[in-house]
């Protein structure tokens, strides 16, 4: 059996191309799942009861999804609901940030949750308001919990964009797929594409262990 | 009635103007009464001392007084107007009124300093200088001007609860609300802040200490409401309250507590 590792350098264009993608991905979603994460879990937190029934019941269906599913129902059956016809692209974006939302609301919640409730009374105490409370206590202590949270969510989430290869979407897996299917090095394509996502997604790892250690709270 | 001890038995500072006014206040938890009409009157530059078993409403009377809880029937006056109900005006009469709890809570995301600020700055729009200020007269005052930079914690119990006065105080309210401010501490930083306290009495400031230390309020209280099954059983002077008890409920309390005068 011989091997030709040219072919990754042959491709190199293509695969930069698609690992541009891939963090064009990564970036769109959570710049869209954050505020929306933020708002889903403030409506849970405060909205009237039948917002606060919607908001769980998206959370607690797109969190128990396997994130393919979502990928395929976006594809197919947006489609019809909507009937926008969307290019793939903002298709699989789609399914991301609908899954990443629904976890990064848990998260955002999480936090809120975790400030005991003494910190938003002694804030009250001094003459704060409801939302001077929020804004001066308990979003900076949430905050510092949060982070390391969505640090995890953010490389999970890296690597996760994979998944839209299925429906076209030219991001490094995709790319690297069919580089294999056209010029038959499987073994080699794979390697590449394991190497790739492996050395982008290692220092990231890392970044992520020094964020929780550097956010660590201390009470 | 008219010889000297008998004074000890009168309510001195009576004749200041009534800064707080409990008047037959009634807050329950769905089907727990906690307080089942409870009258007081804290006057001008008075320590008022609530004590009494646990569970007996007079940490909730005191979370009242500031619409941390709100009642379910009687009233409230501060300083001659009835208790807001509405946050605007709650927010405006909390501002006069300093809290301090049994558990600090300090803001931990920030040094002392910016913990004492935090008032000035957000609350009363003070400007950061002038904020910055008052942080460091009032860390002063409690004894902590070397821990201005320090986080909560960096810094002991008794530390901790001095800057939460600290930070109380720097708002410059008329009455000082003390829930159980010695409770969660080590028995050897006790001290330190009754001793806090203390020098805040002796200045004229008017305060109300829900507090399980009978000798504190002994030697610093002014008037002392005994609490029991959310009513007050017994209110007067020290005098009266330890050393010759009218009820029987204040006497099982104190000899529960060993106290013997």
């Amino acid at each position: 059996m011989t091997f030709d590792w040219s072919v990754v350098w042959q491709h190199r264009d293509a695969l930069a191309g698609g690992t541009a993608t891939t963090f064009l991905l990564t970036f769109a979603t959570m710049a869209i799942a954050v505020p929306c994460g933020l708002l889903v879990a403030a409506l849970r937190l405060n909205g009237p009861a039948p917002v606060r029934a919607i908001a769980t019941a998206y959370v607690e269906l797109f969190r128990n999804l396997p994130l393919i599913l979502v990928v395929y129902w976006a594809y197919y059956v947006l489609p019809i609901l909507t009937g926008l016809g969307l290019p793939a692209l903002a298709t699989g974006l789609a399914a991301l940030s609908l899954n990443v939302t629904a976890y990064n609301s848990e998260t955002f919640r999480a936090g809120i949750n975790s400030i005991r409730r003494g910190q938003v009374e002694a804030a009250m105490a001094l003459g704060m308001s409801r939302a001077q409370a929020l804004r001066r206590v308990v979003a900076p202590q949430a905050l510092r919990r949060i982070t390391p949270v969505l640090a995890s969510t953010w490389v999970s989430l890296f690597k996760d964009t994979s998944l839209v290869s299925v429906i076209a979407v030219t991001e490094l897996a995709y790319v690297s797929m069919q580089i294999r299917a056209q010029t038959f090095r499987v073994l080699e394509m794979l390697t590449a594409m394991a190497a790739i996502y492996w050395l982008l997604g290692y220092p990231q790892a890392k970044l992520v262990d020094w964020i929780q250690r550097r956010y660590a709270v201390t009470e | 009635m008219s010889n000297a001890s008998d004074l000890s038995l009168t309510r001195v500072k009576a004749g200041g103007s009534t800064i707080i006014r409990y008047m037959e206040v009634v807050k329950r938890y769905g089907d727990f009464t906690a307080l089942s009409g409870v009258s007081l009157d804290v006057y001008a530059g008075e320590v008022v001392c609530l004590i009494g078993p646990s569970g007996s409403g007079k940490s909730t009377l005191l979370r009242c007084t500031n619409g941390l809880e709100t009642i379910d029937g009687g009233d409230i006056e501060f300083e001659g107007s009835r208790l807001a109900r509405d946050e605007r005006g709650l927010r405006a009469m909390r501002q006069r009124m300093g809290m301090v709890f049994q558990n600090f809570e300090l803001f931990p995301h920030l040094t002392a300093e910016q913990n004492v600020a935090e008032g000035p700055r957000t609350v009363q729009r003070s400007g950061t200088a002038e904020a910055r200020r008052r942080a460091l007269a009032m860390l002063d005052k409690v004894g902590l001007a070397d821990k201005a930079a320090s986080f909560p914690s960096a810094l002991s119990g008794g530390q901790q609860q001095r800057v939460a006065i600290a930070r109380a105080l720097a708002m410059e309210p008329d009455v000082m609300l003390f829930d159980e401010p010695t409770s969660a501490l080590d028995p050897e930083t006790i001290g330190e802040v009754l001793g806090v306290m203390k020098a805040l009495a002796d200045e004229g400031m008017t305060m109300v200490v829900v507090t399980h230390e009978m000798s504190f309020a002994r030697r610093v209280g002014d008037w002392v409401a005994v609490f029991d099954a959310g009513r007050i059983v017994e209110e007067g002077p020290p005098a009266q309250i330890f050393d010759r008890p009218a009820t029987a409920r204040t006497r099982d309390f104190l000899s529960h507590l060993g106290w013997n005068g």
